[in-house]
């Protein structure tokens, strides 16, 4: 894993939930120490496909998953939030990253439309690229690309 | 009062974009569409003043809305908000007559930028 690549995805990830979930960059921060079994986990996943063929996927636990849909709505702390609305905020938080992860590659290709699931589907010729640990308000977030070989 | 069209599959991307536009500045009156479809659709029955679209849809994307509005004689200004922001995809945006391109993540103030020029 390199440290540039390791740095750009924490850029990204940094920009993206500054700008979108929290307005402000306090909020997440990298994970210290040994990463724990993610409880009842949600993954999201987004894939290129024509040039540069890959995968990248955000997982955290569903309760984070529910707090970054309140916050990316605005709700409030205790409000309701529906399926349809968890998949939809979860899913356009991946596209976002996964975009713009994108950007940085030298190939071309086409990103297609996020996906949100209880785990990753397996896909036998996926090679792990990258992966990043995130603490978002202390809790734990992995952000990982993986290469279609 | 500018007549804004957001077409962005996302439900929660279209409240904030909403958000957004409210924040910069802009008091719009906003119309939704959840893909190129329905947007072209939009277009057709009551054409706005200005289209705000992703490009990654399903059914049809937004650079296949863009065309297709061209293609039947709408003029209509017409931007993308997307989560891809290379200089390919810009170059691919505004060859098909789009105003600007503004990459998510985005704040009212990289809203107010893109706007702003094309306002005055």
């Amino acid at each position: 894993m390199s440290a540039t690549a390791v740095d750009q995805m924490y850029s990204i990830a940094e920009q993206v939930f500054s700008a979108m979930v929290d307005g402000d960059v306090g909020p997440l921060q990298p994970w210290i120490g040994e990463v724990p079994a993610i409880v009842d986990p949600i993954v999201g996943w987004v894939d290129t496909h024509g040039g540069w063929t890959g995968r990248a996927a955000m997982t955290t636990s569903r309760p984070v998953a529910y707090d970054l849909t309140r916050a990316l709505l605005r709700m409030d702390a205790h409000e309701e939030v529906g399926m349809e609305d968890l998949v939809d905020a979860y899913g356009e938080l991946v596209n976002v990253v996964g975009g713009n992860f994108k950007a940085l590659l030298p190939a071309s290709g086409t990103l297609g439309l996020p996906s949100v699931a209880n785990c990753l589907p397996e896909v036998v010729w996926a090679v792990p690229m990258e992966g990043l640990d995130l603490a978002w308000r202390g809790h734990l977030i992995i952000v990982s690309i993986w290469m279609f070989g | 009062m500018l007549r804004v069209l957001v077409a962005d599959d996302s439900r929660v991307m279209r409240q904030i974009v909403i958000r957004t536009l409210r924040q910069a500045g802009y008091d719009w009156d906003v119309r939704e569409a959840s893909d190129g479809v329905e947007a072209l659709a939009a277009v057709r029955a009551d054409e706005p003043d200005l289209v705000l679209s992703d490009w990654n849809m399903p059914n049809m994307t937004g650079i296949e809305l863009l065309g297709a509005m061209r293609s039947e004689g709408y003029g209509t200004p017409f931007a993308f908000v997307t989560s891809e922001g290379s200089g390919e995809m810009r170059e691919a945006a505004e060859q098909a007559g789009a105003l600007f391109l503004i990459a998510k993540p985005f704040t009212a103030e990289s809203f107010r930028d893109a706007i702003e020029p094309v306002l005055a």
